[in-house]
């Protein structure tokens, strides 16, 4: 990063709008444009391997859409967020987006939108905060889907296609149709987000999607193992296999 | 009409009651000392059928004065005054049957017997007639309720009316905030771009107010509107959206105005805005003999969770379709791998 210039990405899915935002940065000398994204993909991608200091983006878009994004991005970047729903303004700024454009905008409301954006970077103030989005996720009833970000790439796990869940130290681990993908993320906080009537504990490492439970085995004194129904075995702890009976 | 005498089988009901009545009063005259009882009868049920006409005068009586606005003093005194007078007509008519009658059978004192039954003849008839006021008060009450009832009825029916108006397609104000946005940019890139959208814009929703006070409105109308509004989208959307419009012979069929323009509403917002590449609009509709079938489809993300308040532009042309044709009219919608699909079955009508 020099010392003057800010570097931005545009996210959106409309060229013409895009080409709005094009146009009103370049009354604004000390900008510089690193990358315009049409999807959401693309702006987890340009994040990643740029590291901007601010991101214009859209709310609804194909794939991802805005707060997904932040989802996938955290701490990493301030955001404007620019649209033509209102209702999203609060959403917004309970993650702590830098300002809330309502599209058409005027150069002028643009302006103060871009000086707030250069306060809060020479502040060094942190981008959207990622325990309120994750807040801001929960609130909004359970996840139908997992976000994971691997690098640059983005995958995006249907919770039905997810086998089960296990702990590995600061992350976690989806099994999903014969694949693995880790997540940055507590088990707490991934458990509090996913559908609790769908998936259970049954150990403090082993979140279990219960449709995929064909059986469960006493295997000593007080210890259960759950066999899934391609013959994977896991632990149930005494807690455990209380929170799944009282499910089943 | 009298409600009596408009139906036979009320007509019917209401003689058979008076004929028990008649019954009644042939037993009190047989009472009454040397008629036999076969006499008495032959006196009493033509009587009561003769009066049981006069007595369907209380009707009218009650009718023209209605209890509510009418003065107790004024409604007990009319009803005294016609009860007497209509029993006092109907000793005249009993004075001149019973004279035939005694004619014809030879009975010698036939005078003699109407003078002993004059008073209870004349008190049967002024309580006949004062019971009759009192039914026919009844029914007036009756129907005024049931008039009322058939007022909230209506007014249950216009304010659905009202209310399927509304219904109809309200244009997504965000398409217009969206189509603004649009605008604003082509203003410095493409001016000339810019103004054609504001033209697009204009006839687009002009089009829309215009058909807002239309019954119904042909097919190529409605598919010429959506082409507008899809030509608007595509402004936004570039080369992601591509639209299909076919309709054949189908284009002179009536339809209700705006049926489509959710849907093709849909198909943008929820379909070709969440597709990376986009894909093809189509909105294809054929006639096969008496019916019109309607089918839009558009691609859509098969991952994406479906939204709730997706399904509202759907219901409306459901319940549209419902009101007009009733059981006639079918909609159907699903999703087949990365295509949404809705159809639509009507009676083809067509215009004149």
């Amino acid at each position: 990063m020099t010392d003057e210039s800010l570097r931005v990405v545009i996210v959106d899915d409309e060229p013409l709008a895009r080409a709005v935002v094009r146009e009103y940065l370049k009354a604004h000398p000390g900008v510089e444009i690193v990358a315009e994204c049409g999807n959401g993909f693309d702006a987890v991608k340009a994040v990643s391997e740029l590291s901007p200091d601010l991101m214009f983006l859209d709310v609804q878009m194909p794939k991802l859409d805005g707060f997904e994004v932040l989802e996938l991005l955290g701490r990493q970047v301030p955001v404007i967020f620019t649209t033509a729903y209102d209702e999203y303004a609060l959403r917004a700024f309970e993650v702590h987006a830098v300002d809330y454009l309502l599209k058409p905008f005027s150069e002028q409301r643009f302006g103060e939108a871009l000086s707030r954006a250069r306060a809060r970077v020479l502040g060094q103030e942190a981008g959207p905060d990622l325990e309120a989005v994750v807040q801001d996720r929960a609130r909004r009833g359970p996840a139908e889907r997992v976000l994971i970000r691997d690098g640059a790439q983005v995958h995006v796990l249907p919770v039905q296609k997810i086998d089960y869940i296990e702990a590995q130290d600061d992350y976690v681990c989806f099994k999903s149709e014969g694949k693995q993908y880790l997540k940055d993320q507590t088990m707490g906080a991934l458990e509090a987000t996913l559908d609790p009537s769908r998936f259970v504990r049954i150990h403090r490492s082993y979140l279990l999607n219960i449709e995929r439970i064909a059986r469960v085995e006493l295997y000593a004194k007080d210890s259960r193992v759950a066999i899934l129904r391609d013959g994977t075995r896991l632990p149930v702890s005494r807690a455990g296999y209380a929170r799944l009976s009282k499910l089943l | 009409m009298h409600p009596l005498l408009a139906r036979r089988g009320h007509l019917a009901l209401y003689l058979s009651l008076w004929l028990l009545v008649g019954g009644l009063l042939a037993l009190l005259l047989a009472g009454q000392r040397d008629i036999a009882s076969g006499f008495a009868a032959l006196v009493a049920l033509p009587l009561v059928t003769a009066y049981s006409f006069v007595c369907l005068s209380a009707w009218y009586v009650a009718r023209g004065m209605p209890l509510a606005g009418s003065g107790a003093l004024r409604v007990v005194a009319t009803a005294l005054t016609t009860a007497v007078l209509s029993s006092a007509m109907w000793l005249v008519i009993a004075r001149a049957w019973i004279a035939i009658l005694g004619r014809h059978f030879g009975v010698a004192d036939a005078p003699g017997l109407f003078g002993g039954i004059i008073p209870l003849l004349f008190g049967f008839g002024v309580l006949l007639y004062l019971l009759s006021l009192a039914v026919s008060y009844l029914l007036a009450a009756f129907e005024a309720s049931q008039e009322a009832q058939r007022r909230s009825l209506q007014g249950q029916v216009l304010a659905r009316e009202a209310e399927l108006r509304s219904l109809r397609a309200q244009i997504d104000p965000h398409f217009l905030f969206n189509s603004l946005h649009s605008i604003s940019a082509l203003t410095s890139a493409d001016p000339p771009g810019a103004r054609r959208m504001c033209i697009l814009l204009g006839e687009f929703l002009r089009e829309t107010l215009a058909l807002g006070g239309e019954h119904r409105i042909t097919l190529a109308r409605e598919l010429a509107l959506i082409e507008r509004f899809l030509a608007i989208e595509r402004v936004r959307f570039g080369d992601r959206l591509r639209v299909e419009i076919s309709a054949g012979d189908a284009g002179s069929c009536l339809v209700p105005p705006l049926l489509l323009q959710p849907l093709v509403e849909n198909a943008v917002t929820h379909g070709i805005a969440h597709v990376l590449d986009g894909g093809i609009v189509r909105v294809t509709a054929e006639r096969s003999g008496a019916l019109l079938r309607i089918v839009a489809e558009n691609p859509c993300d098969p991952d994406r969770p479906r939204r709730a308040g997706t399904g509202v532009g759907l219901a409306n042309v459901r319940s549209r379709l419902r009101a007009l044709h009733g059981m006639d009219a079918a909609v159907s919608a699903g999703q087949q791998d990365a295509t949404w699909r809705v159809e639509l079955t009507m009676p083809a009508v067509e215009g004149t």
